[in-house]
Order: C-alpha cells, then sequence, then structure tokens
C-alpha cells in the first residue's frame, strides 16, 4: 500500500488490518495502527480485549489471518519470535524468562551473537554498561539473577532486549511487581529510550495514571477491534476508563462504614520461613474485627504471600499463634480452617486458585468436596454442585458458555469472579484476599472491590494484600505497609497518606510525627 | 496448508466425546496395522494371511481364545495398577515388583496353611481363595505403599523407587522359590510348590472367575474417579497439587494411597496369573516374563487416558497381539521378535495418533466461516 507509506513516514512498525480470528474468544478484527519512532504508545484494553493476541502477533508468537505488518516500510512476516528479533523488535513479558542461577551478564548474552563461542566477557561487559549508562539502568552485572528484586529482574530482560538491537521495545504491564521508587525509576528510562529514537509499547490495562504519566499516545481496544486512539495529552483517567470500558467506571469508592465488630483474628508474634528458607515473615501481629478491612500494603516479595499462607495453613509457622474467634488455630490443618470459617483468595488464581482442566462445577467443587450436603457419604451430588455453580455465575456475572465448560477457557477476570464467588459463598468468618484486583480490568476491579466491600458489611473480617497504594487506602479501615517480613505501621485509612505509605512499602521508616 | 481452494488448519479440540476417541483408537490400530505388512512383506509373507493367523488364533481359536483372555485379565489388572497412580500424577512403573510380592504373599497364605509339599490338602475354598486373593494385595500394597511414602513425605521420584523395588521384588522371588527356599517347589524346578487343588480358582465356561473381578473392578474404579470424593481428591491432587493443597487435601496422603492401591491391584494380577490360571497354580519358573508383560499396563494406560472402562478393550488388544504374534511368527517361521515388533509398532502408533485427542483437522471451505469452536489462549 504505497499511499499509506506515504503518510507515515516516520513510522517504525505499523498494523494494516490485521485480523485473528480465535473461534470463541480473544480475537482481533481489523486492527491498523503504527508506531513511531522515539515514541511511547500505551495500548489499553480490558482483559480478553485482545491486547495479548496483538502482542503475540507483533512478536511473530502468532500469525495474522489476515492484515500486514510493516517494519521501516517494509512489508513482513514474522514465522517465529526469532524473526522478529532480527528485525528489531523486543518483548518484555509479564513473566521473568531469565535462567536464575546465571548471572546478569550471562543471562543479556545467552543467544546474543556477540558472545562468541569462546565467551567474550569484556567485549559484552563493556558494551552492555555502555548500554545501562545510557538508559538509567543500575545492574550489577555480576550480581546473580535469584538475588535481585522483581524490578531489578526486570531491568535484566529490558537491557537483554536493548542489547539485541531493539528498535521496538513491547513492555507487558511493566509496572505491575513494581514498588513506587522503582516505577519512577523505569519510567525515567522509557522516557530516555523514547528520546532516542526508540518505540516503546507498554501493554498497560489497569494502571491508568502510568498511562497518563508516560505515553505519548494510547489506543484502546475492545472486544478485538480499536475504539478509540488519541494523544494522551488531555486526556483523563476517567475518559481512559469509559473509552476501555464503554461505560462510566467510579475510580473512587465510597467508604463503607460499618461499625466495628468483635476482634476474629488475632495474631501474635508469626514468623515464617519462605520457600527458599529464609526468613520471610518476621513477628508481625495484628487483629482485624468484624465488618473490617486490614489492608497489607507491599510490593510482592515481601513476605506477604507468606502470610497469606501461614493464615490458610498452607505454610507453618516458626514462632506465634493464630486465633480465629478466640480459638487457637496456629496448628490446624488447611481443612480444618476452611471448614472453621477461613476463606482464602489466592493470589495465583491460575496455579493454587483453580485447575485448568477443571469444569467450572469441578472448580467449585475445590471448596465445598468436604461438605457432607454436597457430598453425601463420599458421592458427589453433582445435581447439587450443578445447581451451586449456575446460581455462584448467575450472581457474579461470570461470563462462560456455561458450567461444563473447563476453567482454562476463562478470562482473568472471568475466573477470579468465580474464585470469589466461591470462597464468599462459604460465608467465611476471616476472609484472606491476596492481590484480588491483580492483572484485571477496570470493570473486574470494581466488581471485585464491591463483592470485598459486601462481606465487609455482611460482618465478615477481612485481609487484603495489595501490591497498589490506590486499592489499599481506598478499601482498607487500617493499613499496614509491609516490608522485608516485618510491618512498618499500623496507621487507620483517615491518617493514611498516600506518599508516607509508599515510602514504608519502600523501607523508610515512619516519621516520627507520624506515629 | 492450502489444497486448491480449501484450507487444511489444526485446531485444538475443546472437548474429546467418547466416541471420537474411539474412532481415533480404531483409526490408529488400522495405521499401524498397515505399517506393520512392511514387515510381513519384507519376510515373505502375504499381510493379509499374517493378520488372518493372528487375530484367528487370538480371537477365533479354541486354544488361543482363553489363553488371550488370560492375558488381558493380566493386563488389564497392571493397566489399573498404573491408572490410579497416573490419575494422580504419579507414575508406577513397579507394577512388576508389586505383582512379585503379590504372588509371595498369596503363596505366603498357602505356605502358612501348610500347602507346601501335599497338594492334595483339603482347604476350604471359600477361605483359602478370598484369603490368597488378600495376602496377594497386602503384599502388593506394600511394596507400593513403600514408593508412595517416600513420594508423599520426602518428594523421591516415584519412578525411580518403583524401578528399583521391581529388582528387590524379583530376586527376593528368586530366594524364595529357587533351591533351598522356603517356597521351594519339592521337586525342585527352580519354581514355587504348587496350590493345592482345593484352592485352584473356580472356572466360568473355563475362563478364571477373576474375570468377573477385573470386569467389576473396572466399573467401580469408573464410578470412583467420576463420582466420589476420594476419586475428585486423587485427580485435583493429579491435575494440580498446589491447588489441591490449597484446598485441603493432604499433598502427603494421596501419593501412599494411589500406590497402595495400585499395588494391591497389581497383587490382585499375581494372584490371577499364579493363582488362578488353569495349569499354572505356582510361582512359575519364567515369572520374570509376567513382570515384562506388567510393562503393557503403562501403555494400555496411556491409551486409554487413565479411563479404566477404554482400558478394557485396550487390554484385549494387546493380550491378543502378544498371544496370536507368538503364534503366527511360530507358524509362518518367522524372524525371533516378530511378536515384540508387532506390539512395538502397534503402541507407537497409538501413542503418536494420540495427537488427534488434542488436535483436529478443519476443512475450510473458501468463503466460509470456521464452524468450529475451539479456544486458544
Amino acid at each position: 500500500m504505497p499511499t499509506d507509506n506515504q503518510i507515515k513516514k516516520n513510522a517504525v512498525l505499523e498494523a494494516r488490518g490485521i485480523t485473528k480470528r480465535f473461534p470463541g474468544c480473544c480475537a482481533n478484527e481489523q486492527i491498523d495502527f503504527e508506531i513511531k519512532a522515539g515514541e511511547v504508545h500505551a495500548i489499553l484494553g480490558e482483559n480478553g480485549a485482545g491486547k495479548t493476541t496483538l502482542m503475540n502477533i507483533l512478536f511473530g508468537l502468532y500469525q495474522p489471518d489476515e492484515g500486514e505488518l510493516y517494519f521501516d516500510g517494509e512489508k513482513v512476516d514474522f514465522k517465529s519470535p526469532l524473526d522478529a528479533i532480527k528485525k528489531g523488535i523486543g518483548m518484555v513479558h509479564q513473566k521473568r524468562k531469565l535462567v536464575m542461577a546465571h548471572s546478569v551478564i550471562e543471562n543479556i548474552m545467552l543467544g546474543h551473537p556477540h558472545a562468541g563461542e569462546i565467551l567474550n566477557f569484556k567485549r559484552v561487559k563493556q558494551e552492555v554498561t555502555e548500554l545501562c549508562e545510557k538508559y538509567g539502568f543500575k545492574l550489577d552485572l555480576n550480581a546473580k539473577v535469584w538475588q535481585l528484586s522483581e524490578g531489578q529482574r526486570q531491568s535484566v530482560e529490558i537491557i537483554k532486549a536493548l542489547y539485541r538491537g531493539a528498535k521496538v521495545l513491547i513492555l507487558d504491564e511493566p509496572t505491575s511487581a513494581l514498588s513506587p521508587p522503582e516505577t519512577r525509576n523505569l519510567l525515567d528510562s522509557i522516557r530516555t529510550m523514547a528520546e532516542s529514537d526508540l518505540a516503546v509499547v507498554p501493554f498497560i490495562t489497569h494502571k491508568l495514571p502510568v498511562v497518563l504519566d508516560i505515553s505519548h499516545r494510547v489506543t484502546v481496544l475492545r472486544n478485538g477491534k480499536v475504539t478509540a486512539q488519541f494523544a494522551t495529552e488531555g486526556a483523563t483517567e476517567k475518559s481512559l476508563a469509559k473509552s476501555m470500558v464503554g461505560r462510566e467506571v467510579i475510580i473512587k469508592l465510597d467508604k463503607v462504614e460499618v461499625e466495628r465488630g468483635k476482634p476474629v483474628l488475632e495474631v501474635e508474634n508469626l514468623s515464617a520461613y519462605s520457600e527458599k528458607d529464609y526468613l520471610a515473615l518476621k513477628g508481625v501481629s495484628f487483629t482485624i474485627h468484624e465488618g473490617e478491612i486490614f489492608g497489607i500494603a507491599g510490593v510482592s516479595g515481601n513476605g506477604q504471600e507468606e502470610l497469606a499462607e501461614v493464615l490458610a495453613g498452607l505454610r507453618s509457622a516458626t514462632t506465634g499463634t493464630i486465633l480465629l474467634d478466640g480459638e487457637d488455630i496456629t496448628r490446624n490443618s488447611t481443612l480444618e480452617r476452611w471448614r472453621k470459617g477461613v476463606g482464602y483468595v489466592p493470589a495465583e488464581r491460575n496455579e493454587v486458585g483453580s485447575i485448568a482442566d477443571y469444569s467450572l462445577i469441578d472448580n467449585v467443587a475445590m471448596n465445598y468436596y468436604f461438605e457432607e450436603e454436597y457430598v453425601p457419604r463420599g458421592v458427589i451430588n453433582y445435581k447439587g454442585l450443578r445447581e451451586l455453580t449456575e446460581n455462584l455465575i448467575a450472581e457474579y456475572n461470570v461470563a462462560t458458555p456455561g458450567p461444563d465448560v473447563n476453567a482454562r477457557a476463562l478470562s482473568g477476570g472471568n475466573l477470579q469472579k468465580l474464585i470469589l464467588a466461591r470462597v464468599l459463598s462459604r460465608k467465611p468468618r476471616l476472609i484472606i484476599a491476596s492481590l484480588p484486583t491483580q492483572g484485571l480490568d477496570v470493570g473486574a476491579i470494581e466488581f471485585v472491590q464491591n463483592k470485598l466491600l459486601q462481606a465487609k458489611k455482611d460482618k465478615a473480617a477481612i485481609l487484603l494484600i495489595s501490591g497498589e497504594i490506590e486499592e489499599a487506602l481506598s478499601l482498607s479501615d487500617r493499613v499496614a505497609p509491609i516490608y522485608e517480613g516485618e510491618l512498618m505501621d499500623i496507621i487507620p485509612w483517615t491518617d493514611a497518606e498516600r506518599d508516607n505509605v509508599g515510602a514504608m512499602m519502600a523501607g523508610i521508616k515512619p516519621k516520627v510525627e507520624s506515629l | 496448508m492450502k489444497i486448491a481452494e480449501h484450507d487444511i488448519r489444526l485446531v485444538k479440540r475443546v472437548e474429546l466425546p467418547w466416541w471420537n476417541a474411539a474412532l481415533i483408537s480404531i483409526f490408529s490400530i488400522v495405521v499401524a496395522l498397515i505399517l506393520f505388512s512392511l514387515v510381513f512383506v519384507h519376510s515373505g509373507v502375504n499381510p493379509i494371511n499374517g493378520f488372518k493367523e493372528i487375530f484367528q488364533f487370538a480371537f477365533l481359536n479354541r486354544n488361543g481364545l482363553p489363553l488371550t483372555i488370560n492375558r488381558s485379565i493380566f493386563i488389564f489388572l497392571c493397566t489399573c495398577a498404573f491408572i490410579i497412580p497416573y490419575r494422580a500424577g504419579l507414575w508406577n512403573i513397579g507394577m512388576a515388583g508389586q505383582l512379585y510380592a503379590g504372588a509371595l504373599g498369596a503363596f505366603g497364605v498357602m505356605y502358612l496353611f501348610g500347602a507346601k509339599g501335599d497338594p492334595n490338602l483339603y482347604i476350604a475354598p471359600g477361605i483359602g481363595i478370598p484369603l490368597m486373593m488378600i495376602g496377594a494385595m497386602l503384599a502388593g500394597g506394600l511394596i507400593g505403599g513403600i514408593a508412595g511414602f517416600l513420594r508423599g513425605r520426602f518428594n523421591v521420584n516415584e519412578i525411580v523407587t518403583t524401578m528399583m523395588l521391581n529388582s528387590i521384588g524379583f530376586w527376593f522371588v528368586s530366594y524364595m522359590v529357587k533351591e533351598g527356599g522356603p517356597f521351594m517347589n519339592p521337586v525342585g524346578r527352580s519354581e514355587s510348590f504348587d496350590l493345592p487343588v482345593s484352592v485352584r480358582a473356580p472356572l466360568i465356561f473355563g475362563i478364571p472367575f477373576t474375570l468377573v473381578v477385573a470386569l467389576l473392578l473396572a466399573v467401580l474404579l469408573y464410578w470412583v474417579f467420576a463420582k466420589t470424593r476420594i476419586g475428585y481428591k486423587i485427580k485435583s491432587y493429579g491435575h494440580n497439587p498446589l491447588a489441591a493443597k490449597y484446598s485441603g487435601i493432604n499433598p502427603q496422603v494421596i501419593p501412599v494411597l494411589v500406590f497402595v492401591l495400585g499395588g494391591m491391584i497389581a497383587g490382585l494380577a499375581a494372584y490371577h496369573y499364579f493363582g488362578a490360571v488353569p495349569g499354572v497354580f505356582k510361582v512359575a519358573r519364567n515369572y520374570a516374563e509376567f513382570g515384562d508383560l506388567s510393562f503393557y499396563g503403562i501403555i494400555c494406560g496411556l491409551i486409554a487416558q487413565g479411563n479404566p472402562l477404554a482400558a478394557i478393550p485396550i487390554s484385549l488388544l494387546f493380550g491378543g497381539l502378544t498371544n496370536g504374534g507368538r503364534f503366527a511368527q511360530g507358524k509362518l517361521q518367522m524372524g525371533f521378535g516378530v511378536d515384540y515388533a508387532l506390539l512395538g509398532v502397534m503402541m507407537i502408533t497409538m501413542v503418536v495418533l494420540q495427537f488427534f485427542y488434542r488436535y483436529k483437522i478443519v476443512w475450510i471451505k473458501p468463503e466460509k466461516e470456521i464452524s468450529d469452536v475451539g479456544i486458544i489462549r
């Protein structure tokens, strides 16, 4: 198409009429957009809007059914990611793809032509150091990757892509695992990259402030189609959310005032080891009351995962006690805790919270198989479970063809709704909700948050673990920032300030006057 | 790929109705037979003739059919011994060892009755036979349980332990039945003492009653996995151990449970062949051949995708092929190992074509939407 080429002279990567059909779900339909050099281009969309598919097409993992890709004005046909990498497309996935036991430099040179058959560390190191300096990444090239924080690991992947000569860098949800200071550093680096004429595409779903902060242009996807494309200047959080979801979204939640009842969960001096055998949780103590949401705000990897697991009975406590309604449950098994009214919504909804190859009915059974009502004398009453599942699907608006489809077929938001429905339907006394809105789109976030507030009205005690300060502050009655296994402070929401909490999440001790 | 105007694509299946699975299996059998024809042709045998000999002896011959059925029962029981741990995501490679233990368990019961050296001893069959079966199952379950315990408690790889237990089982039987061993046949032929006539298994149309036991077991297992809490727990652990633990299923107990159950059924297979098949009634000298035969349980279990009902026809097929293949090899004077070659070709073809359990080929006529529904993420 010569005419198009003339118009988009400085476009590095262009997509023209990209269509990818998957029978059933996540298609792309007639997607047009172009990325110019020196531009940060955000792609916004709900779960299942087709972002992942589009990204996989750009990176050569999928081939489009229709439509063309142009790179520097030349038509390209990526058969595999290798073709895309060779052309200069770099991709940083949400899940890290690094060799943990290797050092940073070893990871960066893995597969790089300059590495040579006999490893030329000196040359690679020099070149990588230059890159790091240019874009403002501070990394110890000899450190092992397992020693790094999540944010540093992401930087390694970015440098790896840049070192392979990426001209277009695709970042998938780049800020989701970062602490506020890390986010700031990353955004600075992205700006530097854009200034040096690299095109950057962060795929961001729910961090609207980040989109506003950094991107020059936004392409909004809905149901696989481009619904809007505009310059970020002049856009607001509200307008972005609206074009993404297709309706007005309430971004700020109103506080739900519930009278605080008697204590439900009392935790005293609780410690636990992590999977890697270091003390991840160091003697935390707190109490949660009926009708109270207690927020733990922290960057992942600071002991909150271990805390949730210890409370759910999945990890043993090395010191301390857990009281549920005054009863000591520290030594109880997971099953006993479920029976006594602990309800756990895990952060890893695919790996822990559901079984992908099970039908939705069998997934609901995960929290009911031990109840005589649904499994009298050891024989499962599938009729009853089906009814229960259908009711939950209806009540929680889970988008699914029916209860018999496998959980694998649900999008992240719908799966989370199902898990939440299953756990909340048990009317638990204590709800442990670990990153309940992570990776969800704006509409689903709103839904999940409202359900938690509803549970609060129903007198449940809720432990909310969140990586988002806004969420922790807007939902919780009290917030405790967690850093390296310790609660930095416990602050009533009325006194909590965003910056203060953010600083504590990053390990800065509370100022004296805030105590 | 394009052929003329038609577009051909591979599409991931969302679900697999049982008749589709059956059709794919039949298709793979046909493909295997066609491939194996080359071996016949190479040996100068008309393939149609060759297959006729195999299948006629295996399924239509008055002498061959009972042999086929007895072997098939044995293979089927070994398949079940494999399937139960398989549904929990664990690999039982130790049917042989569990089977050896089961054989010793069954004959150990008879030894306690004082049956050694007195083939005419009367033991009430209503007591003796169940006790032998229980002895076989307990011994098999015990050996299986060791692997299960090590897996559940210490996360020791079950493939390694079951393989090692096979060796232990093999030499232990050898010690027990060969010269000087406690179970030695008084006539001294490197096999165990004979089973007293009074506790030889009742036959139905010349087939031991263990056929009924096996069929009941198939239905029972199918029901357990489809409808019961215990089956649900095993499947959950098999699909996703982390999710199973999250929902309160004890991850240390399930491996023990499935390996004890699997070992018990392997023990039952030992009872079937050494205590119930007419003409054997002892731990035979060639017991190691049955250990080898038990490995067909793995392949049958994989082809049946862990479904105990589907395992019935598959066990019958493999039982028939081991039997008919050996016969045809002798009759047609073909080279050594032709029967194994046939089984090998069959296994590989069936496993490879299981690809179509997960994918299907869709023809797309020009100017038409895909009518098929598949979900790819």
